[in-house]
């Protein structure tokens, strides 16, 4: 092993070496100038006994090897002029070279020289190769050895007897060449495990290093074999595979094993490894429980699985060969075998099975849930995961099938994946709830039954209320809002065009939300009172007749649910939007009475209904005047109602008594009205009513319908008195105007004398 | 670099461990001269010894897959890094080509880097030739190689020529080494 020198001191070897090279390079080239054979021989195999070095660390030997490598280039142009010109047989020149006095300078001159003799084709090829793959056992010291095989498989690089090549023999040449390859790379593998355990132990780390530095020499053994036209799927499976795998498993190498396989899988072609794909997994289990298993495996399925999606056509071939199957078979064999591997470890091997699924068989979700289910077994040992690694792999589980379906609704059929979740601590079950929710805003995914969402809210529930042991304080005010606001907007998305199904999903909703506490409520209750509200207006948008007993969707019902939620909102100090959200239903009811009105005055003019149909109008149009949310709405809907029942028309209808009845009913609801005033303080708006009322009566006084007399007029005038007085705060002036004006009209009425005058004249207006 | 030199190519992606290297004869101007071509590992963990091979070079080709922006993003990478390791000693006017590959794909429609893209970084580096190319049917291989083999021999008073590669199929480049001989 090299000795402990400094930087500065493999510096100055290194520079030492270099002239070296140089030095007696430029005698070599003085002597291949003047084409004298026997000095170039003699330069040039002083000139690679700076190779024979011990000092330098694999980069530096690398430097010196490369110029070595350059002036040998120009020695081998020189030995073919040599063997073409006559001078010297190339066969004598293999014999010549081996005089030179040292093993490492007669090794190299013997490669270039046999290079130079398989293109004068004088010898197979293979021959030619066998001999010096032979030959190069005479150097045992793995630097050494390993850069001199290299120098072999460089310069024997094309002039391998493969199918095509100028240098194919018989029939079975290829199987020499690969024969010749695989030796090399065995005996190479060989001096590179063997570098581990030469040398002093505290050096370990050291070498560990270096054999790093040196590994692409041995895989690029590996590179040679797959580069072969010879080697088809036959010949790979065969031959070239078993034969890497037996060297790779059976060297016991940590460093070996792991970066062999990773070469393995990245220097031959996918469809190889599709159709080898039972013996490659095979080599797994084998390997040293130290292997870094998962990160090749990982590679492999993360390979064919790029395969299988940019060429779509070899997808039967997947099937065939049971991809999945072998992959998740695998998978559970190395887990079990390697008994310390982290919970990371395997989790990232379940992501990468995951995405193999996804990407070669995105129909079967089963598939994806039986990968999901093996996780869950692995994790069932544990408790919440600790490791953040681990979690950011959970995580990104879970985030691929959401990625892949675009579709929430197809992650929620997978029985295993509110299961994975449960391992998730506090804050990674958020970022997971929020991702998906993005899922769900990105793709503008409608989830329609109470069912599901019963099930999306369990999946997305600590965003949704506090957890066990959370510690929300830690948690950014403004992380808060902005996992709050995407609540809200979630439940927005969440839509039945069926009105019992939306009342039902309403109604989930609800249950969940009003857990979430006094600091969520404020964010969340306005999307669903906003979303009930949506669901009120379709109500009414349709015909009325839904509106039945046994139909369990009513406004009214509706309007509880937004009542008891709302009221949720009294335990929090936002006393405003409670208001606000009060106001936002009575706007709707406001629509309701215009709608009434609107219905009221059409009624009162369509002439066109037969008796009971208008019958049946009439009587839904006041029942729902009865039915609106605030009194004096109520109140000014049924007065309004009387119109239905008395019109101008010939052969219109005219039923003073209905009239009656619904002005009666009006009343009624004002006294109500006044009366839910007067406990609550409040405004003197009901005395209005009372008025309005009275002027209702004297419409239809003046229309002479016999049930309204002068005398219920005369009550009514006395009752407004009453209850203007009975008012303890201020009179509303406008009350007040109102009042005195309706009173001015009847003394005016009297004065005009006739008729109407006639009937005024006992109404006493002081 | 399979193209030119074996006129073979292949479709599957195998990945370059180390440097690769082949050579080839090519007749220039009436003269024999032997190009050696060596390929770089376009991924980073197949390099582990490092790039001594890029010193002594006569000239070097960058490759970029012109369906991918990312390895026209990469050449400037690659440029520099080549300039540092192999540190020339006139390293403004070290020849260097630009070969834009896999024209054929998908009829050009999947194609991301423009050829007037690629010729304002070449001209903005000194007018580097620049040559489109597939290595799949061989459309301009032969043209740029015999660019490359004579802008290594203007180079040849540095003694070694380097010529850069061919296909890369990740999108990285390859740097070659001609020695010019006869």
């Amino acid at each position: 092993m090299l000795p402990d020198g400094g930087a500065d001191d493999e510096e100055r070897w290194l520079a030492e070496g270099i002239a070296g090279v140089q030095q007696n390079a430029f005698y070599m080239h003085r002597a291949l100038d003047s084409n004298n054979l026997k000095d170039a021989l003699k330069y040039s195999a002083q000139m690679l006994s700076e190779l024979r070095t011990s000092r330098l660390s694999p980069h530096k030997y690398y430097d010196l090897y490369m110029r070595a490598f350059d002036e040998m280039r120009k020695l081998e142009m020189f030995f073919r002029e040599e063997t073409r010109r006559g001078s010297c047989s190339v066969v004598d020149l293999y014999e010549l070279v081996q005089h030179a006095g040292n093993v490492l300078p007669r090794l190299y001159l013997l490669c270039t020289v046999g290079s130079v003799y398989i293109k004068s084709k004088e010898a197979p090829a293979k021959d030619v190769l066998k001999d010096l793959v032979e030959m190069c056992r005479g150097i045992q010291h793995p630097l050494r050895g390993l850069f001199l095989r290299s120098y072999l498989s460089q310069i024997s690089r094309d002039k391998l007897p493969d199918i095509g090549s100028e240098y194919e023999g018989d029939a079975d040449s290829i199987n020499d060449a690969v024969e010749f390859v695989l030796q090399n790379f065995i005996e190479m593998n060989k001096l590179w495990v063997r570098m581990q355990h030469q040398g002093p132990v505290r050096e370990k780390e050291k070498r560990g290093k270096e054999r790093n530095e040196l590994r692409d020499l041995v895989g690029k053994n590996l590179h040679v074999l797959s580069q072969i036209e010879g080697v088809d799927l036959d010949m790979y499976k065969e031959t070239v595979l078993p034969r890497i795998l037996e060297q790779v498993v059976n060297c016991k190498d940590e460093l070996a094993q792991f970066y062999l396989m990773d070469c393995i899988i990245q220097v031959f072609p996918d469809e190889y490894h599709l159709q080898t794909l039972e013996t490659l997994l095979s080599a797994f289990p084998q390997l040293q429980p130290n292997v870094d298993i998962k990160t090749v495996l990982s590679q492999l399925m993360d390979r064919l699985s790029s395969y299988a999606a940019a060429s779509p056509e070899v997808l039967p071939e997947f099937l065939q060969v049971e991809a999945f199957a072998k992959f998740s078979n695998a998978i559970g064999k190395v887990i079990e075998a390697q008994v310390d591997m982290p919970v990371v470890g395997a989790v990232t091997l379940y992501v990468s099975l995951l995405t193999f699924t996804l990407r070669v068989h995105p129909d079967r979700l089963d598939y994806v849930d039986q990968v999901l289910g093996a996780c869950v077994k692995k994790l069932s040992g544990n408790a919440k995961l600790e490791d953040s690694r681990a979690t950011k792999q959970i995580v990104a589980l879970l985030s691929a099938p959401l990625e892949k379906y675009s579709n929430i609704v197809t992650a929620l059929e997978l029985s295993n994946y509110p299961r994975v979740m449960d391992y998730l601590d506090n804050s990674t079950t958020k970022v997971m709830a929020l991702v998906i929710i993005q899922s769900i805003m990105k793709n503008t995914t409608c989830i329609s039954t109470s069912d599901k969402i019963e099930a999306l809210f369990d999946l997305i529930k600590g965003l949704i209320k506090d957890m066990d042991g959370a510690q929300d304080d830690e948690l950014d005010d403004e992380d808060f809002k902005e996992e709050q606001n995407s609540v809200a907007r979630l439940i927005h998305m969440l839509h039945n065009d069926d009105h019992e199904e939306m009342l039902k999903i309403l109604c989930t909703v609800q249950k969940h939300i009003l857990q979430g506490g006094p600091k969520r409520l404020p964010f969340t209750v306005p999307s669903l009172v906003f979303s009930a509200l949506k669901l009120v207006r379709r109500l009414q948008g349709q015909d009325g007749d839904v509106i039945g007993e046994d139909v369990p969707a009513t406004p009214k019902k509706i309007f509880q649910i937004l009542h008891q939620t709302i009221e949720a909102l009294s335990c929090v100090p936002s006393p405003e939007l409670a208001l606000r959200l009060y106001l936002q239903c009575a706007e709707d009811s406001k629509a309701q009475i215009t709608a009434i009105h609107l219905i009221i005055g059409t009624l009162q003019r369509m002439s066109i209904f037969g008796v009971e149909n208008r019958d049946t109008l009439t009587h839904k149009t006041t029942g729902y005047s009865a039915k609106l949310l605030k009194k004096p709405d109520q109140c000014r809907a049924v007065y309004a109602c009387s119109h239905l029942f008395w019109t101008d028309d010939q052969d219109g209808i005219m039923d003073g008594e209905r009239v009656l009845l619904c002005l009666k009913r009006a009343l009624r609801i004002a006294n109500a009205a006044q009366q839910m005033a007067n406990v609550t303080r409040g405004s003197s708006g009901s005395v209005a009513l009372f008025i309005e009322i009275l002027n209702k009566y004297l419409y239809f006084f003046e229309k002479g319908i016999p049930e309204i007399t002068n005398t219920v007029i005369q009550d009514l005038i006395e009752l407004i008195r009453t209850e203007k007085q009975s008012e303890n705060s201020v009179a509303d002036p406008s009350t007040e105007a109102f009042f005195a004006s309706t009173l001015r009209y009847i003394e005016f009425q009297k004065q005009k004398g006739g008729s109407i005058g006639e009937k005024y004249e006992q109404i006493k207006t002081t | 670099m399979n193209q030119y030199v074996n006129k073979k190519f292949s479709n599957q992606y195998k990945a370059t461990i180390g440097a690769d290297f082949l050579t080839k004869e090519v007749q220039f101007e009436d003269r024999l001269f032997t190009l050696q071509i060596w390929d770089t590992a376009g991924q980073e963990r197949f390099q582990s010894l490092g790039v001594a091979f890029y010193r002594g070079a006569d000239c070097c080709v960058l490759v970029y897959d012109v369906n991918s922006m990312k390895s026209f993003d990469n050449l400037n990478n690659w440029r520099e890094e080549f300039l540092i390791q192999a540190s020339p000693s006139d390293p403004d006017n070290f020849p260097f080509v630009l070969l834009g590959n896999k024209v054929d794909v998908d009829d050009g429609n999947s194609r991301v880097v423009s050829e007037k893209k690629a010729k304002a970084w070449c001209a903005s580096k000194g007018n580097i030739p620049y040559f489109e190319t597939s290595a799949k049917d061989g459309t301009n291989v032969e043209e740029a190689f015999q660019c490359i083999v004579k802008n290594a021999l203007k180079n040849e008073p540095e003694e070694e020529l380097y010529v850069p590669d061919t296909v890369d199929v990740v999108g990285g480049n390859r740097a070659q080494r001609s020695s010019g001989c006869c």
